[in-house]
C-alpha cells in the first residue's frame, strides 16, 4: 500500500467531461418505506467512484437498480448522454454494466471457464476452446486461477478473480464491487487494488462499495456519502477525510453522541456466570476461551469469519461443538452441552441473531403476537391456552421500554422498519427473561435514530445484573458499548482490552495480525 | 408534502396487504356465495333444502380430511399418505370385525393404527429430517402394500347391524345428516385449536420461519411429531364417517386421486404452501366452492372429463392467486433492510 499517496494525486476528472453514467433522483421504496429516495449519481469513465454509507443507507439498493436486478420506483438513468432503462440484469449487462455481488453469484459446480462464459454459451461448446479462452483471459489479467478447476473448490479471493473475469469478458464498461474485501485477507486486499488501478487504467468505470473508510480512501478518486436513503455529499477523496466521512455518514449531531466513549462508569464484577474453555468446532472455532460475568458488556470484536457468530451458536445449542476434545462450557459452575436452544432458553441463555430475517421473527405475524411468542416458548410462560390480556400487557410493557414504534401495532413486522424489526426481535428473546444474553451484530441494518435505543437496552441489561455479550464487527460500536472487549481471529479469542485502554486501531491490529 | 405522499403510499401498501393477504378465504367464499346465487336462480333443483344438505354431507369427508391436511400445510409440511392412513386403518379394523372382533375394539384399533402410522411419519421427517413430501409418499405405498396384506380384499364391508360404527357417517339427527355435524364439530375444534391455544401458535410460527422457531425456543421435533399425529386422527374420523356413509372402505381410494382432492381445497382456500398462512376458514371456504361445483355439475349431468378438466383450472387458479398474494421474489424479502 506504498503507492496510496500516488493514488491520492490520480487525476479527477475533468466535469466538462460527459459522465459514462448519471442516475437523476432515484428513488426506490418497499413497502412504503425509501430504501432510497431522490439520489444523484455520476460516473465517469476510468474512474473509482467509492460509496459509503451505514448499513440501510442504500448503497446496495443503489447498485442493484444500475445493474437492473430492481428497479427504481421513480428516477432516470443517461447512459452515454441517452436515457437508459434497466429492466432486467440482461439489459445492463448489455449496456456493459456487470455486478460483482457480496454473496458470489457463481455457479459452483461449474469450472471456472464454464462460469466465465455463463450466459454466454454458444450452441454447441468445446471444453478444450473454452478452457484455453478462459486461461488467455485469465493469464491476461494476471489472475493464478486454474480454468477448469469447480469453482465450489476456490477459495473467496480466487472465486472473486472469476467473478472479475467474468465482468471482463462480458466487456464490462462499469464494474459495480459490492464489499469486495470483506472476505480477502490483507495481501489478496493489496493485490486487488492492483487489480483495480488495472481496470481503471483500461478505461473501466468502478463502483466500489465498502464498509472499510480507509479503503475507499485509498482507491476511490471521487466518494458519494448516503445516509437512510440520500445522498449526502459527492466529493474527491482527496478532499474528504475519515472523521468528515463518519460525520457525512451518521450525521454531525448524532455522531457524537452515537459513538461517543461511554464515560467510564465504576462497574464491579460480581459473580463468573459463563465460562467458555477451549471449544473448538470443526474448523471455525479452534480452542476459544473466555469468561462473562454478570453485571458486565462482553464486546467480542472481529472480521467476519473468526468464529464469533459461531460461538455464540454453539452456547445457545443452534450449534454443536465436537464431541470429542470440544471443550468445556459452564453456567455458574455446571458444564453444559446443549442439543437445541429450547434447553438454552430454559436455563435462561438468551441469543439474539444477525440476520432477522433468516431466523429472526415471524413475517405474517403482528408485532405483539411476534414478543408473545418467545413467552410462551419459555417454560414459566408456557401455558396452554392463550391469554388476550397476558399478551397485550407483555407487548405494551416492551413496546414502551424499547420504544417501539407503536403506532404500528396492528402491521405485520415485515411492514416496519428495519429498526422496529430489530427492536421486536429483541423484545421477543428479552421476554424469556434471560440471565446471560448475546446480541450478534445488534444494530445491523438498523436506522440511525434507533441505534442509542438498543445501546441503552444493552447497558441496562448489564445494570440489572444480567451478562451481556456484544457481537459486533463495528468497532465504534463495541467501543462504547462494553466494559471489556475480547478480540476473536480465525476462531480463537486473540486479546482481551479493558474499554478504558483500547482504541479501534489496537482491535483493528489484533483482529488482522 | 413529501411526508403526506408517503403516508398515502404507505397506506396504500397497508390496504393492499390487509385486505388480501389474509383473506383469499373471503374471495373464495364471495365467489361460491355468487355461484349459489347463479344455481340457485338458473337451475332448477339446486336451491332446496335437501339439495343443501346432500351437499354438505358430500364435502364433510373431504372437509375433515382438508382439516388435517391444512393443518399439516401450515406447518410447512405436507402429508400424501392421508387418504392412505383412512382406508388402511379401517380396512384392517373392518377385517377384525369380520373375523368376530367387537365394534367399540376394532373403532379403536383403527385409531391406533393411524396414530401410529402418524407418528412413524413425524418421527421420519423430525428426526431422520426427511423431506414430508418423499416420507408420506412412502408411506402411502407402505400402508396400501400392508393393509392389502392384512385384508386382502379391494372393498371390506362394514357390518349392516352395527349403529356404533355406522352412526357418525349413515345417521340423522332432526334431518339432518351427521356428518355435517361431525364437520362443524372438527372443524370448531381445529380452528379453537390454531387459534387460542399456544400449540396452534407454534404449528404457525413453525410453518412461518422454522428456523426463527427453532432459535426462539420452540422443541419442533416434538410438536412435527404430534402435527402428523393429528393429521392421523382427523384421516380416521373421516374414515369413521367413509365408512357410515358407504357400508364399506375401500383401498382402491388410495390409489385415486382423492388425496389430490384434499389438497386442492386446502390450497383454494388460502392456506398457502408456503407455510404459516391461512386457517380452518380457508379449507371451509375451499371445500363450499368445490362443493357447490360438483353438486352443480352433478344437477347438470356435465360428464366427469368436463369435471375434471374445470377442477384442473380450479386448482391453477388458485396457485396463481397464492403467488400473487404470497409472492417470494428477493424484492418482497428484502423489505424492511
Amino acid at each position: 500500500m506504498t503507492d496510496a499517496s500516488t493514488m491520492q494525486g490520480a487525476t479527477p476528472p475533468e466535469t466538462a467531461r460527459e459522465p459514462l453514467l448519471r442516475v437523476v433522483k432515484g428513488s426506490k421504496t418497499y413497502g412504503g418505506v425509501h430504501a432510497i429516495e431522490d439520489v444523484d449519481f455520476d460516473l465517469y469513465a476510468g474512474e473509482v467512484h467509492a460509496l459509503v454509507g451505514e448499513n440501510g443507507a442504500g448503497k446496495s439498493t443503489l447498485c442493484k437498480a444500475i445493474a437492473g436486478a430492481i428497479n427504481l420506483s421513480a428516477g432516470d438513468f443517461i447512459l452515454d448522454g441517452r436515457p437508459a432503462n434497466f429492466e432486467q440484469p440482461r439489459d445492463a449487462l448489455a449496456a456493459g454494466i456487470c455486478m460483482v455481488y457480496q454473496e458470489t453469484s457463481l455457479v459452483p459446480t461449474m469450472t471456472a471457464a464454464q462460469n466465465i462464459e455463463l450466459g454466454n454459451e454458444k450452441l454447441l461448446t468445446r471444453f478444450r476452446t473454452l478452457n484455453i479462452q478462459a486461461q488467455q483471459l485469465l493469464q491476461s489479467l494476471n489472475f493464478h486461477v486454474d480454468p477448469a478447476t469447480p469453482v465450489g473448490l476456490l477459495g473467496a479471493a480466487k472465486k472473486q478473480m472469476v467473478e472479475i473475469a467474468r465482468a471482463v469478458y462480458n466487456k464490462a464498461r462499469i464494474i459495480i464491487f459490492d464489499e469486495p474485501t470483506a472476505t480477502l485477507t490483507p495481501e489478496e486486499i493489496v493485490h486487488f487494488f492492483h487489480l483495480i488501478r488495472d481496470l481503471r487504467a483500461r478505461g473501466v468505470a468502478i463502483i466500489y462499495i465498502s464498509h472499510a473508510l480507509e479503503e475507499s480512501l485509498q482507491i476511490a478518486d471521487r466518494i458519494t456519502v448516503l445516509r437512510d436513503g440520500r445522498r449526502v455529499i459527492t466529493a474527491p477523496s482527496s478532499e474528504l477525510s475519515r472523521a468528515s466521512l463518519v460525520q457525512h455518514m451518521v450525521g454531525r449531531e448524532v455522531a457524537q453522541a452515537l459513538y461517543g466513549r461511554r464515560e467510564k462508569t465504576e462497574h464491579i464484577r460480581r459473580e463468573k456466570v459463563l465460562t467458555v474453555e477451549n471449544v473448538t468446532m470443526g474448523m471455525t472455532v479452534k480452542n476459544m476461551s473466555f469468561s462473562v460475568y454478570a453485571g458486565e458488556v462482553v464486546g467480542i470484536a472481529g472480521l467476519i469469519g473468526s468464529g464469533r457468530t459461531e460461538i455464540a451458536k454453539i452456547i445457545f445449542g443452534a450449534l454443536k461443538r465436537n464431541l470429542i476434545n470440544g471443550g468445556t462450557i459452564r453456567l455458574k459452575g455446571r458444564p453444559i452441552r446443549y442439543r437445541v436452544p429450547k434447553q438454552a432458553i430454559d436455563d435462561g441463555i438468551a441469543y439474539i441473531t444477525e440476520d432477522r430475517k433468516a431466523n429472526g421473527f415471524f413475517e405474517t405475524m403482528i408485532v405483539d403476537d411476534n414478543i408473545y411468542i418467545g413467552h410462551l416458548a419459555t417454560k414459566k410462560g408456557w401455558r396452554f391456552l392463550l391469554s388476550r390480556a397476558s399478551k397485550s400487557k407483555l407487548a405494551n410493557y416492551w413496546v414502551d421500554r424499547l420504544k417501539i414504534g407503536a403506532l404500528q401495532r396492528k402491521a405485520r413486522i415485515i411492514e416496519l422498519s428495519g429498526g422496529n424489526q430489530q427492536k421486536v426481535v429483541v423484545a421477543k428473546v428479552l421476554a424469556q427473561d434471560p440471565s446471560v444474553v448475546i446480541f450478534d451484530e445488534p444494530t445491523r441494518g438498523v436506522d440511525v435514530g434507533t441505534i442509542p435505543h438498543i445501546h441503552a437496552e444493552i447497558r441496562r441489561l448489564a445494570e440489572e445484573g444480567k451478562a451481556v455479550v456484544v457481537i459486533s464487527s463495528y468497532l465504534p460500536e463495541v467501543l462504547s458499548v462494553s466494559d471489556r472487549i475480547l478480540v476473536a481471529r480465525l476462531g480463537r479469542i486473540v486479546a482481551e482490552f479493558d474499554a478504558a485502554e483500547a482504541t479501534q486501531d489496537k482491535l483493528l491490529y489484533a483482529a488482522i495480525h | 408534502m413529501a411526508i403526506d405522499a408517503t403516508t398515502r403510499r404507505f397506506g396504500n401498501v397497508q390496504l393492499r396487504a390487509r385486505s388480501f393477504a389474509a383473506n383469499q378465504e373471503r374471495i373464495v367464499f364471495l365467489i361460491t356465495a355468487a355461484l349459489i346465487v347463479l344455481f340457485g336462480i338458473g337451475l332448477p333443483g339446486f336451491a332446496t333444502v335437501d339439495n343443501f344438505l346432500n351437499l354438505l354431507r358430500s364435502i364433510s369427508i373431504l372437509g375433515i380430511l382438508g382439516l388435517g391436511m391444512g393443518l399439516i400445510v401450515i406447518s410447512r409440511g405436507i402429508d400424501l399418505s392421508e387418504v392412505a392412513i383412512m382406508a388402511g386403518s379401517w380396512s384392517i379394523a373392518l377385517i377384525e370385525i369380520q373375523q368376530g372382533m367387537g365394534a367399540a375394539p376394532a373403532i379403536m384399533l383403527a385409531l391406533c393404527l393411524a396414530v401410529v402410522i402418524g407418528c412413524i411419519n413425524g418421527v421420519m421427517v423430525a428426526f431422520v429430517e426427511a423431506p414430508p413430501l418423499f416420507v408420506t409418499l412412502a408411506a402411502g405405498f407402505v400402508i396400501y402394500g400392508a393393509a392389502f396384506w392384512f385384508a386382502p380384499a379391494w372393498v371390506v364391508y362394514a357390518p349392516k347391524e352395527s349403529r356404533a360404527l355406522l352412526f357418525l357417517g349413515a345417521g340423522q339427527i332432526g334431518g339432518v345428516p351427521v356428518p355435517i355435524f361431525v364437520f362443524a364439530a372438527a372443524a370448531t375444534v381445529a380452528h379453537l385449536f390454531l387459534s387460542r391455544t399456544s400449540i396452534g401458535r407454534f404449528i404457525y410460527a413453525q410453518g412461518d420461519n422454522p428456523d426463527a422457531a427453532r432459535l426462539a425456543g420452540i422443541a419442533l421435533r416434538p410438536l412435527i411429531v404430534f402435527e402428523y399425529a393429528l393429521v392421523a386422527v382427523l384421516a380416521w374420523l373421516a374414515g369413521y364417517v367413509w365408512v357410515g356413509t358407504t357400508g364399506s372402505m375401500q383401498m382402491a381410494i388410495t390409489q385415486g386421486t382423492m388425496i389430490f382432492d384434499v389438497i386442492l381445497v386446502v390450497v383454494l382456500g388460502g392456506i398457502s404452501l408456503v407455510g404459516g398462512r391461512g386457517g380452518v376458514f380457508s379449507v371451509v371456504a375451499g371445500c363450499m366452492l368445490i362443493g357447490v361445483l360438483l353438486n352443480a355439475f352433478t344437477i347438470m349431468d356435465v360428464n366427469s372429463e368436463v369435471q375434471n378438466i374445470i377442477r384442473g383450472f380450479v386448482l391453477l387458479a388458485a396457485i396463481i392467486l397464492d403467488n400473487w398474494l404470497h409472492p417470494r421474489d428477493e424484492e418482497t424479502a428484502r423489505q424492511g433492510d
